[in-house]
């Protein structure tokens, strides 16, 4: 059985490949930082498993998702590593190639883009570079998969190295490799590692490099004792007129060696600009129209989403569901004569509940279609230039634009989408205001008031809402950034890879992928929740079949409604869900589908009655700010390692909430609207 | 050799320079940089500014790049 580990640069077209060689489906993106966790699929031959690491440029990691692939190789045994190369990024691809190869365990290189390499004039000789480098290399097109059969082929017929050691081994000068040696022997007499994982050369290298990773995973007692050998080192080192650090040497070591083998294996004598990239950037990076032309993307996207084709078909879904299915569920229901309880349980509770978000998969999978275009055309990278300045200034980065946009669609990865951030200030931060991106979720509740209230002004409803969070976010960093935080510095820097277009099938998986979340949802915490909900409506302290006013939900309800009557909306109904809501906010309109049904009455004449146009304004505004939901604040802790911070978020959110509501529906009320 | 020594934000796009050094640069962005193989010694050339004071744009090691003006300013070049 293989465990191969798939490693490589950042924007190498690694998850595509991880794609093309395992039966599993993955998550792609065009940036730095897609792959926030490392993921495993079976090969497509059935012959192991295969591990995605986030991309790395070098073993020493800068930021959090750097981290994950250097403590991989420290703490689990892969037995083959497949490390993907950028042909038409040879030099810098090869750091890491070079370092992988002292592992001790086999390497097969995966050669990719030599389609991008031959369009911009650059040959790379295969033959060659597997010589120089002394491990099997396979060209490849990622993307369409041709060259990953090979692969695979030589990915089962790859034999562990007799030695322990890869032939293309590099010599890193007699100071350096003495120090490796007495390391070596360090680690051998503390019996270290215990098992078959990485060889004591590529340990030792990294203790040189000063691999934060490698380093915590060592036994505690050997620190003073490798200290010296580092220090005795840097003194020979010195002494031989050397004057960099010894990961800057070791660097330079590899560089000379990369451009040696770069000679032989490359030809570059006919490269060409980047002449598309340089166009398009011309247009989108434009001192004049960028920003414009950024906004009106945004703007473009919100109007396919709503207005142009979501609304549409979400009207279409909703006829069918309200109508022939329901109509089928209650036929097949008397049909089997089910009881009045089970009747009304599955109408009015599951059907009520689940069908009432269910309509709106089409919005959100068109959300989720347009920011995989973003990611995978090469834009997201674009938009954090673009904001980098704003962002600065509310003590972020450019890169905290990414976790935001993507958290429009769900909060969860965007929370995760953080850890590519460098700065752990900013990126704390990042995490603590991507709730105030309005995530797809929160759409059921502002079509479901906007459509009732504000029917002509739909689209510019629910904009309005989505810029009111992100204005809110930007306040909040300003505030949090100079009060919670002192001063740390701020880093940006941010590689642009060349345009691409999407291709369909990826595009629709990678929509597939994080759409099917929503659905799954559907099926479990949001069915499962209408029936407890429809069942605290159907109970109450009196007895079963109640009236609803008396409804354990209706006392639930009760008790937080007159909390919420300064800010428009002092009902048991929308107190009830909006505590429901914290399970998923989706969950707030599948309760009030339960709460609001009657027979032969639309729900939307039910809360027509039920709120004035400003109290559901309010409503909305309230929902947008309101708590993370349950699975987001899950994931605020695991990936700030901090009730303290959780806590935050949850409190924080709920008193904004509180506070521009208030301020909105008391102002608003004042001025004469009602 | 005749060569002008002038710091990396004071270039315009279209201009070419090969980095002299990058001392005063914060040692977690040279660590980045140096990442992307970008470091003393290397060619490049300016793409695009910004505007508002945002980022510089740069071709460098086959690839392009965005970083600060103010980090810009910390780096050296030979103008070419």
């Amino acid at each position: 059985m293989k465990n191969a580990a798939l490693i490589g640069n950042p924007n190498t077209g690694k998850t595509s490949l991880f794609n093309k060689l395992t039966s599993s489906y993955e998550y792609v993106g065009n940036w730095s930082g897609v792959t926030v966790e490392k993921k495993v699929g079976e090969l497509r031959d059935n012959s192991g498993l295969l591990t995605d690491l986030p991309g790395i440029y070098s073993l020493r990691p800068l930021s959090k998702d750097e981290a994950v692939a250097a403590h991989y190789l420290m703490e689990e045994s892969p037995s083959l590593l497949i490390n993907i190369v950028d042909a038409s990024q040879l030099e810098r691809n090869l750091q890491l190639t070079l370092q992988l190869v002292d592992y001790g365990k086999p390497v097969v290189i995966g050669l990719n883009m030599t389609d991008v390499a031959k369009a911009r004039g650059i040959e790379v000789y295969s033959d060659v570079l597997a010589d120089e480098l002394g491990v099997p290399v396979i060209p490849l097109i990622a993307r369409t998969g041709a060259g990953s059969r090979e692969l695979l082929e030589k990915v089962r017929e790859l034999e562990p190295p007799s030695d322990g050691m890869a032939a293309g081994h590099l010599f890193y000068g007699a100071a350096i490799e003495e120090a490796v040696d007495r390391i070596s022997r360090e680690l051998g007499a503390a019996s270290f590692p215990k098992d078959t994982r990485a060889s004591l050369r590529w340990i030792a290298l990294q203790i040189l490099e000063n691999n934060p990773a490698v380093m915590d995973a060592l036994p505690h007692g050997l620190n003073d004792s490798l200290s010296l050998i580092c220090a005795s080192c840097s003194s020979r080192l010195e002494a031989e007129g050397v004057s960099q650090s010894i990961p800057e040497y070791m660097k330079h070591i590899r560089t000379e060696r990369i451009n040696r083998i770069c000679r032989k294996a490359m030809d570059r004598s006919h490269q060409k600009p980047h002449s598309l990239t340089e166009r398009i950037d011309s247009v989108v990076t434009h001192p004049l129209f960028g920003l414009p032309l950024f906004a009106a993307f945004m703007f473009l996207m919100f109007q396919i989403t709503f207005d142009w084709v979501g609304n549409p078909l979400s009207d279409l879904l909703d006829s069918f569901i309200s109508g022939p299915l329901n109509n089928w569920i209650s036929d097949g229901l008397s049909a089997i004569h089910a009881s009045a309880f089970t009747s009304a349980l599955i109408l009015d509770g599951i059907a009520g509940g689940v069908g009432g978000v269910l309509v709106f998969v089409p919005q959100i999978f068109l959300l989720f279609l347009m920011i995989s275009f973003i990611e995978d055309s090469g834009y997201m990278a674009r938009i954090t230039l673009l904001t980098d300045k704003w962002m600065e200034k509310i003590g972020l980065s450019g890169k905290s634009i990414i976790p935001f946009i993507i958290g429009f669609g769900c909060n969860v990865p965007a929370i995760m989408a953080a850890r590519s951030i460098e700065q752990p200030k900013e990126r704390t931060l990042t995490m603590l205001l991507v709730p105030l991106m309005s995530c797809s979720a929160r759409l059921p509740v502002y079509a479901l008031f906007a459509g009732i209230f504000f029917e002509s002004h739909q689209a510019l409803i629910v904009l309005s809402l989505y810029l009111l969070g992100i204005v809110s976010a930007m306040l909040a960093a300003k505030l949090f950034s100079s009060v919670l935080f002192n001063g740390s510095s701020s880093l940006f820097v941010i590689e642009l890879p060349p345009y691409r277009m999407p291709q369909m099938a990826a595009l629709f998986r990678n929509t597939w992928e994080k759409g099917k979340g929503f659905l799954r949802k559907a099926g479990t915490i949001i069915m499962g929740g209408s029936v407890v909900i429809w069942l605290l409506t159907f109970c109450g302290p009196s007895g079963i079949n109640v009236d609803m006013n008396d409804s354990f939900l209706a006392w639930i309800g009760g008790l937080v409604a007159p909390l919420l009557s300064p800010i428009g909306f002092g009902t048991w109904q929308a107190g009830a869900s909006l505590i429901t809501g914290f399970m998923a906010k989706e969950v707030v309109v599948s309760t009030m589908n339960i709460i609001y049904h009657a027979p032969g009455d639309l729900l939307g004449q039910q809360i027509a009655h039920a709120f004035t146009p400003l109290q559901g304004l309010s409503f909305m505004v309230f929902v947008l700010l309101y708590t993370p939901c349950l699975a987001t604040v899950g994931v605020i802790r695991k990936e700030s390692a901090s009730w303290k911070w959780t806590l935050f978020s949850v409190g924080y959110c709920l008193i904004l909430a509180y506070l521009v509501s208030f301020i909105f529906y008391q102002g608003a009320r004042l001025l004469g609207f009602s | 050799m005749n060569q002008e020594r002038i710091a990396l934000d004071q270039l315009r796009p279209g201009n070419s320079a090969r980095i002299f050094q990058m001392d005063l640069v914060a040692p977690l962005l040279k660590s980045r940089l140096s990442d992307l193989g970008v470091e003393e010694g290397t060619a490049i050339k300016i793409k695009s500014r910004i505007p508002f004071g945002g980022p510089i744009t740069l071709e460098a090691a086959g690839q392009l790049i965005g970083i600060r003006q103010s980090d810009a300013a910390r780096i050296e070049v030979f103008l070419s």
